[in-house]
This record gives C-alpha cells, sequence and structure tokens, in this order.
C-alpha cells in the first residue's frame, strides 16, 4: 500500500496550480507521464555541442548511461552508485524526486573532479511520446578547479526527458558549469541541478537554451556564504512555440556570501520565456551580497515573458538588489543603424546579439565561450 | 529639522499606541457567529430592499464554497468565523437627523483621535485652510457624515453605504460589486455578505470635488470584526481626493477587518485614495492582539485617460494583506501605487498591487518603500501584467526594504507577465539597512540615535510621502517615527 502511494505522489507531473509551476504547467500539457522511452540501439559516437573540448565524456541516451571514453584520466572519474536515497519531497521539488526514484540504467552515474579538467555531459534523447529519466553526480574535490560542458540533445516529439543533477563543489574548489540546452520543438525537457558548495568555493554557471514544447532549466544552490562565490547566467532565445524557464533558487545560510545573476532572453512568434529567480538570505547570514538582473525583448506581437523575481531577507546587514525590464528593441539604435545602410532584419540581429552577448562574454573556459558566442549568433539567425 | 524635531517629541510623548483606549457605548450586537440569518438580520437592520438581502444572501452561499487563501507569507492561527460579532453599533432611536443627536460620549471619541466632526469646528480654523468632509464610521455604522450640504451643491453625493442603498439605489445596483465581483477572494466574499457600512461617493461628470473628502473607521466593540464597503465613482472628467483613516483599541484578542473598496473611473475622471491605517498591532513585545486588516481594494479605469491614484502608509496591523490593484482599461489610463508599509513587534504585512494592463498605452507606476524592525516581516508582492491589446503599455516599479534588527524579515515577490511586444516594463528593488555611515554622519552632528533614525527613514520614504495631501504627510511622517519607536540601539 505505501509502495502505490509512494508511486503515485512521484509520477504526478507540477500543475500551474503549483505555485513555482504556475508558468510551466507539465500536468497541463501531458496529463500523466509517457511511457518509458526505449533504448538506443546504437552506441553514440562523441560528439554533442561542445565536441572537442574535453576528453572525458559521459553521454546518457534516453535515461541510459550510454558512452564512457576518457574513464581512465586521474583527473576525472566516472563511476556508479546502486543504492542512491532519494532526499527530494515530491511537493517540493516533484520533478527531482520524480527522477532520483525513476532513473535506473544506472541510478545514479557520478562524474568526480579529482584535478583541475575539463568533462563533458551529454544527455541525449531521441524519443517520441515517451519518457526517461536519468541522475548524475556531479563532485569536484577539495581546491579542484573543474569545467563541466553540459549539452542538452533532443530529437523526436512530444517525450519527457527528466534530468536530476546533483553537484557538489568542496572547500575552495570551483565549478563552471555551462549548459547548452536544445530540444526537439514538440519535446518536453527538465533539469534540476542541486548544487552544494563548500566554504571558500565558488561555481558559476551559464545555460543557454532555445527551449522546447515546455522546457524547465532549474537549479537550487545552498550557499554556505564563508566567501564562496556563484555565478548563475542564462540566456533563453525562442521562437515559434517554443516555451523555456529558467528557475533559480539560491539560500544563503552563512556570513560573508556573494551571488551574481545576470539572465537575458529574447521571445519572437509565439513563443513564451519564463524566468524565476529567489533569493533567500537565512537568518544570521550576514554581509551577503546579492544581485540579480534579469533583461528580456519581445520581438513580436504575441510573445510572451513572465518573471518572477523574489528576494526573501531574514537578515538585516545585507546588500540585495534585483532589476528587471522587459521590453522591445530600442527604436533609436534600430533607427540609427538602418540610417547607415544596415537592412531591418541585420540590424536586429545584431542588436540582438550584442544584448545577449553580455551573457556568452562572462563565461570564463575560452573555448567553451566560443561555442557559446557562436550557437547564439545562429539561433539569432546573423551567421 | 523642525520635523525632526516633532517627530522626536512626538515619541518622547507617546510610549505606546495612541489610540488604544477603548470607549464604553451602549452598543448593540448581532447575535455572534456567521449564518443565513446574520445575513438577513444585519439585512434587515439596516432596512434594506429585496436585491440588496439576495445580493448577500448569494454572496454567503458562495463564501461557503471558497477557501481561506494560505498563499500569502504570514501566519496566524486559524480564524473562529464563528467566535465573531458581525454587527455591532452605537444604540440609537433614530437616525441621527444632525450632530447634536449624535451620543456625546461619541463625539469624545472622535475628539479624543483628533478628527473633526464639527463643521464649524474645521471653519474656526485659519481662514483659507483646507476643509475635510468626513464620514465617520463606529464599528458596523457610519456615525455622521459633514459637509454633505456644501458637497451637494457641487452635485457630489457623499454619504454612508445604507443611507446610498436607501437614497441612491440606482447608482448602487449599477455600481455595487462591478470592480470587486461578490466572489472574488474569500475575503471580499465574507464582506460582500456582511457588510453593515462604508462610505459611498459620486462625483458627477466634470466637476471637481470642493474639498478633500475622508472616512474614519474605528473599531470599537470587543470580539467583533468589522466589515465596510466603500464605492466612489467618478463620472466623465470628474476629480476626487479621498482620505481614509482607521484605528482600534488595544484588546488581547484579534480582530477581523475585512474590508472592499472599489473605484469606478469614467473618461479623463481622477481620483486620489490615501490611506493612513494605523489599527492596533499588537503587543510589541508578546504579540498579543492587534487586527488582522485582510482589505480587497480595486479601481477600475473603464473610461479612456482616467487615472487612479493609491497612496497608503501602512504601519498598524497584526497582520495586513491587501493589494489595492488598477485595471487599466480605458485606452491611456493610468495607475499609481505609493506605499510605505511599517512593521515592528511581532507585525506581518503581505502587501503590495497589481496593475493590469488592459487597455493600448496605458501606464503605471509603482513605488514601495517597506520598513521592518523588531521581530517583524514585511513582504512587497505585486503583479504587473499586460494582455496583448495593451500595445504602449509602460510601467516602472521600484520597491525598497530597510530592515532595522536581527530578528526581522523583508521579502520581495513582484510578478511581471508581458505579453505584447509593445509594452515596457522596469522593475528594480533593493533590500538593505541603515548605513552605518549615515547614522554616523548625522550623530556626529549632535542628533541623537532616534532622531537620526527618525531623519534617515523619513528620507528613505520621502518619495511616497510627497504624494499624500500635505496635512497628512505630517501626520504620517509622525506615524512612521513612532511606529519605529525603540527598534535601535
Amino acid at each position: 500500500m505505501t509502495l502505490a502511494l509512494k508511486t503515485s505522489a512521484s509520477t504526478t507531473l507540477p500543475s500551474r496550480r503549483d505555485e513555482d509551476w504556475r508558468w510551466t504547467d507539465l500536468y497541463g500539457l501531458l496529463r500523466t507521464l509517457p511511457a518509458p522511452s526505449p533504448r538506443i540501439a546504437e552506441t553514440l559516437q562523441p560528439g554533442g555541442p561542445f565536441k572537442g573540448l574535453a576528453k572525458a565524456e559521459l553521454a546518457i541516451a534516453n535515461g541510459r548511461h550510454n558512452w564512457w571514453p576518457g574513464a581512465d584520466s586521474k583527473t576525472v572519474e566516472f563511476f556508479e552508485h546502486q543504492s542512491p536515497d532519494n532526499p527530494y519531497a515530491p511537493e517540493e521539488l516533484p520533478m527531482a524526486a520524480m527522477a532520483a526514484e525513476q532513473a535506473l540504467e544506472p541510478p545514479v552515474s557520478i562524474i568526480q573532479f579529482n584535478g583541475d579538467d575539463v568533462a563533458l555531459l551529454r544527455l541525449v534523447t531521441e524519443a517520441t511520446e515517451t519518457s526517461h529519466h536519468a541522475r548524475v553526480g556531479v563532485v569536484v574535490k577539495t581546491g579542484v578547479s573543474a569545467t563541466l560542458l553540459e549539452s542538452y540533445e533532443g530529437k523526436g516529439g512530444r517525450y519527457l526527458s527528466n534530468t536530476l543533477i546533483e553537484i557538489i563543489v568542496e572547500d575552495g574548489a570551483s565549478l563552471e558549469r555551462v549548459v547548452i540546452a536544445e530540444d526537439a520543438e514538440e519535446g518536453v525537457g527538465v533539469s534540476t541541478a542541486i548544487v552544494r558548495i563548500a566554504p571558500g568555493a565558488k561555481f558559476a554557471q551559464t545555460v543557454l537554451t532555445s527551449g522546447a514544447r515546455r522546457q524547465r532549466i532549474e537549479t537550487r544552490v545552498n550557499h554556505p556564504g564563508a566567501q564562496a562565490e556563484a555565478r548563475l547566467d542564462g540566456a533563453y532565445l525562442l521562437d515559434a512555440q517554443r516555451h523555456a524557464d529558467l528557475t533559480t533558487v539560491v539560500t544563503h545560510a552563512g556570513v560573508e556570501g556573494v551571488t551574481s545573476q545576470l539572465t537575458k532572453g529574447m521571445v519572437t512568434d509565439q513563443a513564451r520565456g519564463v524566468f524565476q529567480g529567489r533569493i533567500v538570505v537565512s537568518p544570521g547570514a550576514d554581509q551577503t551580497d546579492a544581485r540579480m538582473g534579469h533583461h528580456a525583448l519581445i520581438l513580436s506581437e504575441k510573445a510572451e515573458i513572465d518573471a518572477k523575481p523574489e528576494l526573501l531577507i531574514f537578515a538585516d546587514d545585507v546588500s540585495c538588489a534585483h532589476g528587471n525590464t522587459i521590453g522591445a528593441l530600442d527604436e533609436d539604435a534600430l533607427f540609427y543603424a538602418e540610417q547607415r545602410g544596415i537592412p531591418q532584419a541585420e540590424a536586429k540581429a545584431m542588436l540582438t546579439v550584442a544584448f545577449v552577448g553580455e551573457v556568452v562574454d562572462r563565461i570564463e573556459h575560452e573555448g567553451a565561450r566560443e561555442i557559446a558566442a557562436a550557437w547564439v549568433a545562429r539561433k539569432l539567425g546573423s551567421v | 529639522m523642525a520635523a525632526v524635531k516633532e517627530t522626536v517629541e512626538t515619541v518622547a510623548a507617546l510610549e505606546k499606541y495612541e489610540h488604544g483606549f477603548t470607549t464604553e457605548i451602549d452598543q448593540e450586537f448581532a447575535p455572534k457567529g456567521l449564518s443565513e440569518d446574520i445575513v438577513r438580520f444585519i439585512s434587515a437592520k439596516k432596512d434594506e430592499p429585496q436585491w440588496m438581502l439576495d445580493w448577500r444572501l448569494e454572496a454567503y452561499r458562495r463564501w461557503l464554497e471558497l477557501e481561506e487563501p494560505d498563499w500569502a507569507k504570514v501566519s496566524y492561527p486559524k480564524i473562529d468565523y464563528q467566535d465573531t460579532y458581525y454587527y455591532a453599533a452605537p444604540k440609537t432611536k433614530e437616525g441621527p437627523k444632525s450632530l447634536d443627536e449624535v451620543d456625546p460620549e461619541l463625539l469624545a471619541v472622535y475628539e479624543k483621535l483628533g478628527i473633526p466632526l464639527k463643521e464649524q469646528a474645521v471653519l474656526a480654523g485659519v481662514e483659507g485652510a483646507p476643509r475635510y468632509a468626513v464620514d465617520a464610521v463606529f464599528d458596523s455604522v457610519s456615525v455622521v457624515t459633514t459637509f454633505k450640504k456644501e458637497l451637494a451643491q457641487a452635485g457630489v453625493i457623499f454619504c454612508s453605504m445604507s443611507e446610498a442603498i436607501r437614497e441612491h439605489p440606482e447608482l448602487v445596483r449599477q455600481y455595487l460589486g462591478s470592480v470587486v465581483p461578490t466572489s472574488d477572494n474569500y475575503f471580499a466574499c465574507l464582506n460582500s455578505a456582511v457588510f453593515s457600512d462604508g462610505s459611498f461617493v459620486y462625483v458627477p461628470p466634470g466637476v471637481r470635488c470642493p474639498m478633500e473628502l475622508s472616512t474614519y473607521f474605528r473599531i470599537n466593540a470587543k470580539d467583533s470584526g468589522q466589515f465596510e464597503r466603500t464605492l466612489i465613482i467618478a463620472d466623465k472628467g470628474a476629480y476626487v481626493s479621498y482620505l481614509e483613516g482607521c484605528t482600534a483599541p488595544m484588546r488581547d484578542e484579534n480582530q477581523l477587518h475585512a474590508a472592499v473598496v472599489e473605484l469606478v473611473l469614467l473618461d479623463d475622471a481622477e481620483i486620489k485614495y490615501s490611506t493612513v491605517q494605523n489599527w492596533y498591532p499588537g503587543d510589541p513585545e508578546t504579540g498579543k492582539g492587534g487586527i488582522y486588516n485582510f482589505v480587497t481594494k480595486r479601481a477600475d479605469c473603464r473610461g479612456d485617460r482616467s487615472k487612479v491614484s493609491w497612496t497608503q502608509v501602512e504601519t498598524g496591523s497584526a497582520i495586513t494583506w491587501k493589494y489595492p490593484s488598477c485595471v487599466l482599461r480605458g485606452e491611456g489610463s493610468s495607475g499609481e501605487f505609493y506605499s510605505i508599509a511599517v512593521t515592528n513587534g511581532h507585525q506581518q504585512a503581505d502587501t503590495g498591487t497589481k496593475m493590469i494592463h488592459l487597455g493600448a498605452n496605458t501606464k503605471s507606476r509603482i513605488v514601495a518603500k517597506g520598513i521592518s524592525a523588531g521581530k517583524s516581516t514585511s513582504t512587497y508582492r505585486g503583479l504587473v501584467s499586460a494582455h496583448p491589446k495593451a500595445k504602449g503599455a509602460r510601467n516602472f516599479t521600484q520597491c525598497d526594504s530597510l530592515l532595522i534588527g536581527k530578528e526581522c524579515a523583508a521579502h520581495t515577490v513582484p510578478y511581471i507577465e508581458a505579453r505584447n511586444g509593445q509594452s515596457v516594463f522596469e522593475h528594480e528593488a533593493t533590500t538593505t539597512r541603515l548605513s552605518d555611515d549615515q547614522l554616523f554622519y548625522c550623530q556626529q552632528r549632535g542628533l541623537s540615535q532616534e532622531e537620526a533614525v527618525a531623519l534617515l527613514v523619513n528620507g528613505f520614504v520621502k518619495d511616497v510621502l510627497q504624494q499624500l495631501p500635505m496635512e497628512f504627510a505630517v501626520e504620517a511622517q509622525k506615524l512612521v517615527a513612532i511606529s519605529l519607536e525603540g527598534s535601535v540601539g
């Protein structure tokens, strides 16, 4: 009986009645969890958007660990964990709880950085009207400086790909996570990252996405204060009827923590961009310095942007701020460009690339930055 | 500097909640609890027509089906809706025809509160001084409305809601519930069923109301709730400025205040609505008692180019749940919201606004300042949305929070929904504490710590105070300082 109840609780999709999912209604779209995805017949070849930037690569196809070269590296280790626990409450993190329960092959794949290195993490989907779940752990050992280049590569339609990534950045270590998400237009993608950073550690992330039928990329950071730093950037570039939801929750638990956040968005046609950012400063987490910015452009009549930048502050000696702007491209700048003989479409692309460029420029890994810049330019049609 | 001195003196003079006295007045109550019979009792007591009773009963039936909202960042023990009086009124034989017939005890209350109910007393002031017409609501009923004759000469109707239902049923039927429908939310629905009185204002086309109108709400009776309903209609090209003040005695029990305010604006009309809310906030040490303030306020800018401005200074109540909103329907209409929310002791405030842009070229501006001290929590919660048809919509939002002390909390929860490509929304928010440098600077120049805090806080809320009518701005400035008394040091 207990088992039956548990199963039903973690297969219920969140709906717009859930406050945290008000703009990303999975239940309304899918109603029930689609049947499990089949195994992809062939072994994947190395690749993905970050191809060539790292030797170590973990590829997960339709929720199953599929490819795992570079396992002999000393700096990056891969292994599996067969019986992990599931600490996530379905009421609070429904999709993370679901992934923790439903990911089976293996229950968790773990990437461990023992020395400074770069690793690729690819989550590949080739599915139609089916669903799969994956759970990945990333550990950056004390003092190590690591880069994780993560990609979501979706093909097919009306699938649900659900990923849970648990990241631990140990004392004085640093991790840069760069994500490029390219789901199929009719696909549904959910990725939840739970990040724990230790005192003095650094975590920086940049998420670039072109959306899906419904897509949510959520990051929750447990920030200890203690001179640790978190940077959470993102950009969504959406056309057609695509949807993307960038949600972040940063909880500052101790004194002297720094968080900076910059998200930019562009929506056109009938696309819908969602940004939910929450910064929580717990009692006693004094001298927290947290900044959040979300700026977005709506380039068509029927596109939509919803934003909820929240500050929940329980300590008095803090400096927290957020800014949020939503509007059209600057008419004056367009006029200026057109006056100088640049066709309108090109001028629009130029201005949009420059607008999103600020996010890309903050990527520290040079190779990833170049790939990200090219990806943005391609999405915005300026190349 | 004079203002600071005054503030400090006021703080010194007033140890605690100034308006916390109770008055022994002969009152009559409806039986405790809520049922269809109570709704009928209230309606009968007010001698209402059948349509009004039907409207109330419909609301009551809907209320039974609704659930109390729990999304706000406030916590309080479950309210027992059967353990409160829904009707309490000072005993009178007939409705008083003039001030002379009003219970002198009651007049004394208002004198003590500093509310001018005697027209001549107001007139006796400095020549040319601005005058205020007052509607005084005591528990469930309106006791007196001043300056009615003079206002009538200008065509302005200013009376209690009960009187409006009797005298102007066509206007009431047309507009009541048209901005906040009966089943809009749990508390509005409760109000629709049991509202006892409130103010009614109608300003005819092209008329600029010759004086400020105001309503003063006083909860006096024990275990009673106050459920007033205010309806203001500004016809084409009309202008009115309206003020609202509230106080209650100090009691250990929580009392419920669930009001509804509806504003209707036709073409080119303008309403300026200011509130100074100073309900009893509960005991600052234990958090016992205080008013639960669950209020629904909404303005409907139906006409083109109409303009509404909400200004609120919220210093009282144990719990505030209040989101004065603007529905910007008319083309080129605009809405403004200026707010100061001060919480101290164990107060909890979840307040903000909604700007719903439906028409083209609509504009809105939000300036919200929250100050939390003691063990209090203050939340700004706001929604700005633009409909696909609201081309050229423009919003600017600024919310700043100031924290004083280690145990308080300040939250900012804005929702922004942009549904067309030709609107511009800007939002910025900051949370900080009083700057040590600034405090030090002031103290170096000879100000005491209390004076320095008052000065800096008044600077912090200046943008909002400037929007209040002058006399109220001075009052509000004092109130802010008093509310923060004892929060530093």
